[in-house]
Parts: structure tokens; C-alpha cells; sequence
């Protein structure tokens, strides 16, 4: 019942884990704290961005209550995905199988909502006890005048990479392609992938790409429409933000459409415009080329311009980064940018490559996290005392215990900081929290020593 | 209206193990251990995160596929063996999901089976409950969990007393600076009340001169204070010498209609005389509350009350004709839909739709309207024709959809500051709820 994927190139790779990699995408163990999620939440996260589609989650409250509209995802349009949807499966339902009820649901969800399409996620529970998803769903679909799409990825299946993977499996087999026949190219045209609008971060990247002549044909899957993403493979070129767990999507639509890809990352000056140039490399328009190379300079002396205030107050500060994905290496060049040294650096849900990367980037005496628990965490931050911590909203309020300024820089945030003007969004909100009054309060005794 | 659809639509219920881990965050020293996947308690660790703005300590027992197919006992067993080992914790504290629940682990073998192997964590307090996610909501597991702690906590209560006479949990409260002079009781919270509340709670009891003992006791665990560190370990909340020493208490108040069971177990087991409140908000139910504490201690009302109370008076005086005007939907969970609906009804305010999470207490619990269960797609459908509506924060895409005022209250609340602080019971509680309510309805 489950997709078939191929297999996982890292495990082809032993060079990289010998080169000093930490065990990445390992089994958790019971008790350990690991910390990690799930495949369930690993799918919800690359395919509930979609804005006008309805996303029902076939299982016990859990799965959907405790995360409904929790992520900082965007949408410039529908408001439809950030709807919370759930069989809510009950004891009966887990004693007499919960078919019935889903097809029902189903159906019920199409006329209410006139979604463009539904996706429906099992769980822990509908796979044990059974349910055939893709069966219900198939059945649904012939009497609906939408797409009803199964995505097969319970949480027991592994930790989000998984879920990641298969979202993008789900995406290439029913939806790219499945409504426009045509294959003509749309000049010009990308399809952003692994860019989810986190607070708003695809808006801060349009505008160069516009003006540069570039068109957007589709983020995979920030402020992303269904029908949009049915025709994303008349993209010319797929740009992959989020490294890693979408590497199997773009690399069929390169089989199949034709589509070439290449990596890239929208945070920090650097990156940013690396980004920019290799798109217009990769789009083959010697024109665009040129544009594009003096485009970035113009940009990237305006930006360095107005963070040049933030660079002096920050530079040489100490940070400890804890992140996952394309962050890992991209937040590497981004704080160098505005001189701050990383002392340790750590990972979660990032490839041998992406680490590599990072560890390149950072300075050789920087330490590793192995320990990735809030345990090794607080261990690394007590014995480094670090002057500022960027890391995921997860870890926010444990790093605030510690009395040192944070940064979030996951879903949770609400404000964007991808392309250049992310990167001032970025350098006021680091100054900010570096220099905000309230961290001497805490840290002085009280009542004073001798006072 | 509501049970006619076969799915729920933007759910107001949390899971049970979301219940269970706000229950076992009362408890110091002890380590909550979800046995499940690991997005159970991702989920769980963020949805606590965001509405209490602090690091939610909770372990995973880290299903995987294999026990799909082979069940999850031995990693019950191992999850166990290492938190113990790893983090040293004084309890463990196990719930489980829909996942373990439906291939049927036994909690009880597993750990009888991992002590038979580790004779070394044979003093190892563990403390399971059961929660499976498609039985109830938040407030079920929270109340499953808490009559777990008593029952497994307090169990060797009585003998332990007997034979050491001034035990060492007696000197070490005393060396708390808790004077043995004043006569004990418990307080029973249900997960309707917040941090502040049970603060709250805790000072009226110390008004009439009593010492509390909170079970689970969140006014001092997840309040949100700077503390020095933070710690994969609940830090601050209940003692576990305070369970053992729960037999010498003179009485017991549970809160909430779901504690009412907790409480009856201590009457039975140690014969406790036991009181339950299913509201602490409105004047009735506050007084109800202070002449049971009179009663009991014999003694006048405190001076500091009986003004609380007048101000309340002045209150409902002053604004009875707003109060008669407002119309109100309510979505929470059971307790505290009845608390703050029943508040409203007293004061002449209509009450045009009351939905609660889950059917929990459903036949006991009355209010003017009949009580649904229902989610906030209920709400939507059901509350045009109000001029506020009280809900979690996942209640705002009604709001917005209606354009009406919504207070917040509940958990999860994350899009206003302060509400795991704030005070809804009592005469002064109540005073700054009905503020509130007013407040909503000015332009």
C-alpha cells in the first residue's frame, strides 16, 4: 500500500558518513529525547502549504488536532488549507474500520468547501487497522469532479525525510501534469522547490525574479495553487530550495519533462544572489545573464548599504546554530555576512551533503552538536555561552531559560527573511534580540551582592 | 446539526495525550514518556510550547515500522530503561496513543517484565496512563492521568507513615519552611484551570489557614517563571513525598466535574472527605466554594474575601443591562465551557450555543441551552446570531468569518499574551472575566 521509493542515495554514499558526518536520519531510540517528528507531519508539511485544496487527515484527533493551521505558511488567496480536516476516527471506528466514514467524509468536505482538490493523509491508526485509503479515495474521485489523492505516509514509517519524500512522490504521480496536457516551455519559467511562504518569505523573493524577467510558474508548494502545480512541468528550470527531501521529485521531472535543476537558497546576500546567477545561467538566455550580474551587484550594494549599521553592532559576536535542510549551510554564509563566528553548529533532518556543506563553510575549530536533545543542547550552550542562538522555534523558550538571545528561524516565525530583503528583515531582527535591555536584568543577582 | 457530518472541521479537541502530559508537567522531578511515534509528541511538545511560551519536556518511545508488525512492548521497555539511565529522573510518567493502544501493548507486563530484567529501577516510581487518541479529549486524558499519579503515587502511603512515625518527607517539608501546624488538604485540579488559577486556588486555601497539597500542581511548574535552567525534567509542581503524605489530609476539593473520580478514590482509599466543585467561576460557585472552606475551619470569612466579593457585587450592579444584552457561543472543553457559561447564565447574559469538546460529563452538567459536542465548523454554523464568541484560538477563522468579538480562552491560546497567568475563578477571577467579556464589546 505504501509508495515504493527508490532507494535513499545517502545509504549508497559510506565517503561522506567516514568524512566525519554525524549519523544523520538515523533510528531514534526509546527514551533517548531525540526530539524528531514523523512521516505524517514530513508529507503535512510539503503539501498542506497547496492553498485551494482541502487536506483531510484520515485518523484519531491527535494527528490533526494538535497541528491544525499551526504553520507560518502564506497564502496570497484561498484561505482553504489552513481549514483543519480529520475523520476524528473514534473506538468504534478502530474496532469497525473507518471506510465508510472516510469515503462520507469525503464527500461531505467536497460540497461544503468546493475544494480544487483532496488530499487525504492516513496515520498510525487507519494504516494498522487497515483502512484501504487508496481504494476509498479512487471511489470518491469517480463520483467527484476533483482529484481525490491518497498520501500513504503513517508515522510509524520513519521520521519527516520520509514523509518529505513521499509528499513529493505523491505530487510527481497525481499532479504535475495531470490536468495540462500541453508540454510547451513557459519561457523564462521556474518552479521553486521546497519553498513553503514561511511568513511570507516567497513574496520577498518575487520581485527580483520579476524584475529580472523571470516568471514563477509554481512554488512547490508555498502560496502554491492546485492547478498551478499541474502545469509545473512547463517550467524550464526546477530550483531546489529545501535541499534534500525533494531531490527524487526533481530528479523524475528531469526524466520525464526534461526539466533540468539545480540547488540554491535564498538566505543571506551571498546565497541569494549565487541563486540568482545560477538560475540564469541554467536558463540559458545570455541576456538575461547579463542583467542578472549587474542586478545582484546594484542589490547586494543597497542591502549591505542598509544592514552596514547592523554588521558593526554584530560583528564578532559568538553564535551557536541548530537547524536543519538548506539552513544548515545557508545560515552558515548568512551570519558571516554580518561577521558573527559560529562557535557550534548542529542538525536535524539534513543530508550527509548539507552537513558537509555547513562544515566547509564554518571555521575549523567550530564544534559539532552530536546530541541533538534539549539535553546536548543546553549541555553545548552552558559550556560555549554563546552570544546569540539561532535555531527553531522548538527550541525557543528552552534557549530563553538559558538567558541568551534567540533567533527563530523555522515555520513558527512571522517574519520573512529569504532574498535580500529578508536579509535586512533578518540583520534588524539578530540586532534586536542581541542588544534588547532585558537580558542584563536577567542576569543580574537580586537582590545585589552586598546591596 | 454537528454529529450529522462524518468529519470534523478545524477541531477545537486536543488529543488525550495532550491531557495527559499537561497533567504529568504538575508533577517535579518526573519524566513524561508518550509511548508512541515520534510526531505524537512533536505535536504535543509544540501545540504545550506555543500557548504556555515555555520548553515542554516530553520523550518518545519512537515507534517505527517494525512495531507495526511486532507491537511496541519492548520499545516501552527500552524507552524506559534509557530515560531512567539517561536522565535520572525521580518518576516516570508513560501515557500512550492510538497507535500502541490498537495493537494492544500492555503497559502493566512490559514494566513488570523490565523490572524482572533491571532489578535496579525496581524503586523507579512509573506511573502509566492510558490515553488512547480516539477516546475523548484533552480533559479525558488529563483526568485519567491524574487518577493514575494518585493511585500509583500514594500507594504505600499509609504504611510508610506508620513505620518511620516523623517520616523524612515530613522533615524535609519542614525544612521548606511548611509548618506541620497547619492542617493539610488536597486540591484536585482539572485541566480547565491555568497556572493562574491554581495559584489562585492555593492562596484562598492559605486564607482560611490551610496548607495545600495540589495534585498536579502547575502554579508552580508551568507558570512561566525565569528559572535558572531548564531541564528535560518537570521542574517545580508537586512533591513526591506530598503524595505520600496526601492520607493525613483533612479534606479534599476536586474542580471540574472530571475530577470528581480522582477525588472519590481518595475518599475511599484513605477516607478523606471529599467535596467537588464543577465551577469555580460566578458568584455561586465561589460561594459555594468559600462557605465549604467556613465550614470546614469554623472560622469568619477573611476580611480580603467578603470585599472581593462586594466589588463583585458592585460589578454585576453596575453593569447588569450589558451583561442582560450580551449573546454568546461558547466552544471549550466540558469544564470549562460549563464554568464560564454557567458564569454568564447567572447574570442574566443569553447563551445561544454551547459546544464542548467531547461528550465527557454530558448528562450531569446542565446549562440553559443543551449542551453539543461539536467543532468550530458547529461554531461557525451556529453562532451568527451572537455578539461574542468564546473560544480557543483556533476559534479566529469563525470570528473572522462571522466578523464577531472573540475572547480567547481555553488552550491552545497562541495569538494573545498572558493567558496561562491569568485568574478566571474566584470573586475576583470572575470580576475579570466579566470585564473582559464587556471589554470585547466596545468598538
Amino acid at each position: 500500500m505504501f509508495t515504493n521509493l527508490t532507494k535513499l542515495d545517502l545509504k549508497d554514499k559510506p565517503s561522506l558518513a567516514e568524512a566525519g558526518s554525524p549519523k544523520l536520519c538515523m533510528k531514534a531510540l526509546p527514551g533517548e529525547g531525540a526530539e524528531r517528528s514523523c512521516a505524517y507531519d514530513g508529507a503535512r508539511v510539503v503539501l498542506m502549504p497547496i492553498t485551494d485544496a482541502a487536506h483531510l487527515v484520515h485518523g484519531p484527533i491527535a494527528c490533526a488536532g494538535n497541528s491544525w493551521d499551526n504553520r507560518g505558511a502564506r497564502s496570497s488567496g484561498s484561505q482553504l488549507y489552513r481549514r483543519g480536516l480529520t475523520t476524528d476516527l473514534l473506538e468504534n471506528d478502530v474496532i469497525y474500520g473507518g471506510e465508510l466514514k472516510l469515503k462520507e467524509a469525503i464527500l461531505e468536505i467536497a460540497a461544503k468547501h468546493q475544494p480544487k482538490a483532496i488530499f487525504v493523509y492516513a496515520t498510525c491508526v487507519s494504516a494498522l487497522i487497515g483502512d484501504d485509503m487508496s481504494k476509498i479515495c479512487a471511489e470518491a474521485e469517480a463520483e467527484l469532479p476533483i482529484p481525490v489523492i491518497p498520501v500513504n505516509a503513517p508515522g510509524f514509517l520513519g521520521d519527516k525525510n520520509i514523509g518529505n519524500r513521499i509528499a513529493g512522490e505523491v505530487l510527481f504521480e497525481r499532479v504535475i501534469g495531470s490536468g495540462d496536457v500541453s508540454a510547451e516551455k513557459i519561457p523564462l519559467s521556474i518552479n521553486l522547490i521546497g519553498e513553503y511562504n514561511i511568513a511570507g518569505d516567497l513574496w520577498g523573493i518575487l520581485p527580483d525574479l520579476k524584475n529580472l524577467g523571470i516568471t514563477l510558474q509554481t512554488a512547490i508548494t508555498g502560496d502554491a495553487k492546485f492547478d498551478d502545480l499541474r502545469s509545473a512541468h512547463r517550467a524550464c528550470l526546477n530550483v531546489l530550495i529545501c535541499s534534500k527531501s525533494l531531490t527524487n521529485l526533481v530528479r523524475k521531472m528531469e526524466i520525464r519533462y526534461g526539466i533540468p535543476f539545480i540547488e540554491g537558497s535564498f538566505y543571506g546576500i551571498h546565497d541569494t544572489s549565487a541563486t540568482l546567477i545560477a538560475i540564469a545561467k541554467a536558463l540559458q538566455d545570455p541576456d538575461l545573464l547579463v542583467r542578472t550580474q549587474a542586478y545582484v551587484q546594484k542589490r547586494e550594494r543597497e542591502t549591505r548599504a542598509i544592514i552596514a549599521h547592523h554588521k558593526k553592532r554584530l560583528e564578532n559576536k559568538q553564535a551557536i546554530l541548530f537547524t536543519g535542510g538548506v539552513k544548515t549551510w545557508s545560515m552558515v554564509s548568512t551570519l558571516a555576512e554580518l561577521g558573527i563566528n559560529i562557535l557550534a553548529g548542529g542538525t536535524q533532518n539534513s543530508t550527509p551533503e548539507d552537513f558537509q556543506r555547513m562544515k566547509e563553510l564554518m571555521d575549523p575549530t567550530a564544534q559539532i552538536i552530536e546530541d541533538t536533545s534539549s539535553a546536548g543542547f543546553l549541555k553545548i550552550i552552558a559550556e560555549k555561552k554563546p552570544d546569540l542562538i539561532v535555531a527553531g522555534g522548538k527550541t525557543k523558550y528552552l534557549a530563553h531559560k538559558t538567558r541568551t538571545p534567540f533567533l527563530d528561524i523555522n515555520h513558527g516565525r512571522k517574519l520573512p527573511y529569504a532574498g535580500y530583503e529578508g536579509m535586512v528583515t533578518f540583520a534588524e531582527s539578530l540586532t534586536r534580540t542581541v542588544f534588547s535591555p532585558v537580558w542584563g536584568y536577567l542576569r543580574a543577582e537580586f537582590p545585589p551582592v552586598g546591596g | 446539526m454537528m454529529n450529522a457530518r462524518s468529519y470534523q472541521g478545524n477541531p477545537q479537541k486536543n488529543s488525550p495525550a495532550l491531557g495527559a502530559t499537561l497533567a504529568f508537567l504538575g508533577v517535579n522531578g518526573l519524566l513524561a514518556l508518550l509511548h508512541g511515534s515520534q510526531g505524537c509528541s512533536s505535536f504535543i511538545r509544540l501545540q504545550l510550547s506555543r500557548h504556555f511560551r515555555e520548553p515542554i519536556p516530553l520523550n518518545s518511545t519512537a515507534l517505527l515500522e517494525d512495531s507495526a508488525i511486532f507491537g511496541g512492548w519492548e520499545y516501552l521497555k527500552k524507552g524506559i530503561a534509557v530515560a531512567a539511565d539517561k536522565y535520572k529522573p525521580q518518576i516516570i510518567g508513560v501515557m500512550s496513543t492510538g497507535l500502541t493502544e490498537t495493537f494492544g501493548d500492555d503497559m502493566v507486563s512490559a514494566l513488570s517484565s523490565l523490572r524482572s530484567e533491571r532489578t535496579d529501577l525496581l524503586d523507579l516510581p512509573v506511573v502509566l496512563a492510558s490515553t488512547p487518541d480516539y477516546i475523548g479529549s484533552m480533559q479525558e486524558g488529563y483526568q485519567r492521568t491524574v487518577e493514575s499519579l494518585l493511585t500509583t503515587l500514594t500507594a504505600n502511603s499509609e504504611i510508610a507513615e506508620e513505620v518511620s512515625g516523623s517520616s523524612k518527607a515530613e522533615e524535609d517539608s519542614k525544612a521548606r519552611g511548611q509548618s506541620e501546624s497547619l492542617p493539610a488538604v488536597v486540591l484536585l485540579p482539572g485541566c480547565h484551570l491555568t497556572p493562574g488559577d491554581v495559584d489562585e486556588l492555593k492562596e484562598i486555601v492559605s486564607l482560611f489557614g490551610f496548607q495545600a497539597i495540589t495534585i498536579p500542581d502547575l502554579s508552580i511548574s508551568l507558570d512561566g517563571h525565569a528559572e535558572l535552567e531548564a531541564a528535560p525534567l518537570v521542574q517545580g509542581g508537586t512533591l513526591l513525598e506530598d503524595f505520600r503524605r496526601l492520607a493525613k489530609c483533612r479534606a479534599c476539593f476536586s474542580f471540574g466535574l472530571s475530577m470528581e473520580k480522582a477525588g472519590d478514590f481518595l475518599k475511599r482509599t484513605y477516607g478523606i472527605p471529599h467535596t467537588n466543585f464543577p465551577s469555580l467561576t460566578g458568584l455561586a460557585a465561589a460561594d459555594s466554594f468559600i462557605l465549604t472552606l467556613a465550614r470546614l475551619t469554623g472560622r469568619p470569612i477573611p476580611e480580603k474575601v467578603l470585599r472581593q466579593r462586594d466589588r463583585l457585587l458592585d460589578t454585576l450592579v453596575d453593569f447588569h443591562d450589558q451583561l442582560g444584552k450580551l449573546r454568546v457561543a461558547v466552544a471549550l472543553e466540558m469544564d470549562l465551557l460549563y464554568s464560564l457559561s454557567s458564569c454568564l447564565a447567572e447574570v442574566g447574559a443569553e447563551i445561544t450555543l454551547a459546544l464542548a469538546a467531547s461528550p465527557a460529563g454530558i448528562h450531569r452538567l446542565s446549562l440553559p441551552v443543551p449542551i453539543e459536542v461539536g467543532d468550530l465548523e458547529a461554531l461557525e454554523e451556529g453562532a451568527q446570531t451572537s455578539t461574542l464568541i468564546i473560544a480557543n484560538s483556533n476559534g479566529r477563522q469563525a470570528a473572522d468569518m462571522l466578523k464577531k468579538p472573540h475572547l480567547r480562552a481555553g488552550l491552545p491560546v497562541f495569538d494573545r499574551v498572558g493567558y496561562p497567568q491569568k485568574c478566571w475563578i474566584g470573586y475576583e477571577g470572575t470580576q475579570q472575566f466579566l470585564f473582559d467579556t464587556l471589554n470585547s464589546q466596545s468598538k
